[in-house]
């Protein structure tokens, strides 16, 4: 009852929106578009509230690391039932750079600086769909992982995760603290009503600096090229089987 | 405040029941003038109007089915709407919190509490604790809060519990010369710290000059449970929370009731 839990909620373009690329191929264009909670993260933030209103863990800190705007997607966390927000201010350059390497650091450090049992992901995040963040965290805090968790149950000191894997399903027991990430399956989030988004407002949120985690930003990726994905080419119409097994042929398909 | 006319606009057909043109017009004064709603309105009758518009009567969904209150409802229409749409500054008067909600329950539990007694609420919002108070015999009642909108409410849900309208303060008391009150209530008072700096010795102050009783209901929000307040209280009492106010408070289960000993 006693254990605090981290959730990271990562504020990306919003799932219903048309990405465009930006014509010089750095990037997709973010000015002026819609951007909400990255929706694994949604279903992180569920997972967490919900052992809470079991009375399992104490207390749901919502962390997001970004520009001002991540302040936004925050209190939709503290909305949806967390109690208190991070935000770990990144911006300019350093934001651009920021992937899960760097975001793992800063999600590490709090892990400690804490005090928590438990930290709660999504599997990715539907922008950049790397699916690397929860697995590198854990790999920091030498801390064991349940990743794409379809349910996760706690007994006494270790959480038994049940895990979607090609072809079924996988049950593991891990000791805790440990990092679960969630899969699409977990659970169906809880919408924010106006009254939760009334009182989110009165909830902490706390802005630190990555510096004053003590982790440093640097990246070694660089972005070569960001390209759309080729256009879908139409196709022809055959009357016969015939002509179909002909067209195949002559193309070398068969 | 021209994007909020034109978010009425554009948002209107997602709302049940179009906003009337009047309200839209209102909601223009308001964003500007956010903290002095009352001077924008015509008159009290307009804010009552509007009341009476969006909420719901309440009685029994809460954990002290003893008094009727105009609160918030998922049949309201603003429920689901976006908040901006909100002509008001926001209406903590029209939710029963659940700190409010343990401490009037445990008013109607301990008559003696409040029997005969000068009672101050705090923060008084819907104005629950305070109507609790009057009800179980307090000498005098005085509900304070500074949104001058729950002056308002705080009258009309004593006129729905067929009690006598109890004179309201929207001066902010926290911080001025500590007046002989023999009962403090606060209920969901520390959710952020520097409020909670500033009342934890504004208190202090209160209970070494007047020997006031304090009494906190809160369900477990971190800053109150982080802060250092901790050290000086005394559990009186532990609710555990209806269904219907969890989902209005997600994340929340249960509500306590604390007196502060410094």
């Amino acid at each position: 009852m006693s254990a605090r839990v981290l959730v990271g909620v990562k504020r990306v373009i919003d799932y219903a929106v048309k990405i465009r690329v930006k014509p010089d191929k750095t990037g997709v264009v973010t000015d002026g578009v819609k951007h909400s909670m990255n929706p694994f993260c949604e279903i992180a933030i569920e997972e967490a509230v919900r052992l809470k209103e079991k009375k399992l863990i104490k207390e749901v800190i919502a962390v997001s690391c970004g520009p001002q705007q991540s302040q936004e997607t925050i209190r939709t966390a503290l909305a949806m039932g967390a109690d208190r927000g991070i935000h770990v201010d990144v911006s300019g350059k350093d934001y651009e750079n920021l992937g899960p390497l760097q975001v793992s650091k800063i999600l590490a450090a709090l892990a400690k600086k804490e005090d928590v049992r438990l930290i709660i992901l999504g599997k990715q995040a539907i922008d950049d769909d790397c699916n690397q963040t929860g697995q590198m965290t854990a790999a920091l805090l030498d801390w064991p992982q349940g990743t794409f968790a379809s349910q996760v149950d706690f007994q006494e000191d270790s959480l038994k995760v049940e895990r979607e894997i090609d072809g079924g399903l996988e049950t593991i027991k891990i000791k805790m603290p440990a990092v679960v990430t969630a899969d699409l399956r977990l659970n169906e989030p809880r919408y924010a009503t106006l009254p939760n988004i009334m009182k989110a407002k009165k909830k902490k949120i706390d802005t630190v600096k990555p510096s004053d985690l003590g982790v440093d930003l640097s990246s070694q990726l660089e972005v070569l090229s960001v390209e759309e994905p080729s256009q879908r080419q139409a196709g022809v119409k055959v009357e016969t089987v015939e002509d179909l097994i002909k067209k195949l042929r002559d193309s070398g398909r068969i | 405040m021209l994007t909020l006319t034109q978010g009425f606009l554009r948002f209107k057909p997602t709302l049940p029941g179009a906003m009337p043109i009047r309200f839209a017009q209102h909601a223009r004064f308001l964003v500007v003038a956010k903290y002095h709603t009352v001077e924008c309105f015509s008159s009290e009758n307009d804010i009552r109007k509007f009341i009476v518009e969006n909420t719901e009567v309440v009685q029994g969904n809460h954990l002290t089915p003893e008094i009727k209150m105009r609160l918030f409802t998922p049949k309201c229409r603003f429920w689901r709407a976006r908040p901006e749409l909100w002509p008001f500054s926001d209406p903590y008067w029209a939710i029963y919190w659940p700190g409010g909600q343990a401490l009037t329950r445990f008013l109607f539990d301990n008559p003696g509490t409040s029997r005969g007694k000068k009672v101050l609420d705090l923060g008084s919002g819907c104005g629950a604790s305070a109507m609790a108070a009057s009800l179980r015999g307090a000498s005098h009642v005085l509900a304070n809060d500074i949104d001058p909108v729950a002056t308002t409410a705080i009258k009309m849900n004593c006129e729905l519990n067929n009690l006598k309208p109890l004179p309201v303060s929207v001066e902010n008391l926290i911080g001025t010369k500590a007046e002989d009150w023999d009962l403090i209530l606060l209920g969901d008072m520390f959710y952020d710290t520097e409020l909670s700096d500033g009342l934890h010795s504004w208190l202090k102050q209160c209970v070494s000059t007047h020997r006031t009783q304090v009494l906190i209901g809160d369900p477990g929000r971190a800053n109150f449970e982080n802060h250092k307040i901790q050290k000086w209280l005394r559990e009186l009492a532990h609710y555990e929370l209806p269904l219907c106010v969890t989902e209005e408070n997600y994340g929340l289960t249960s509500s306590k009731v604390w007196e502060f000993l410094p």
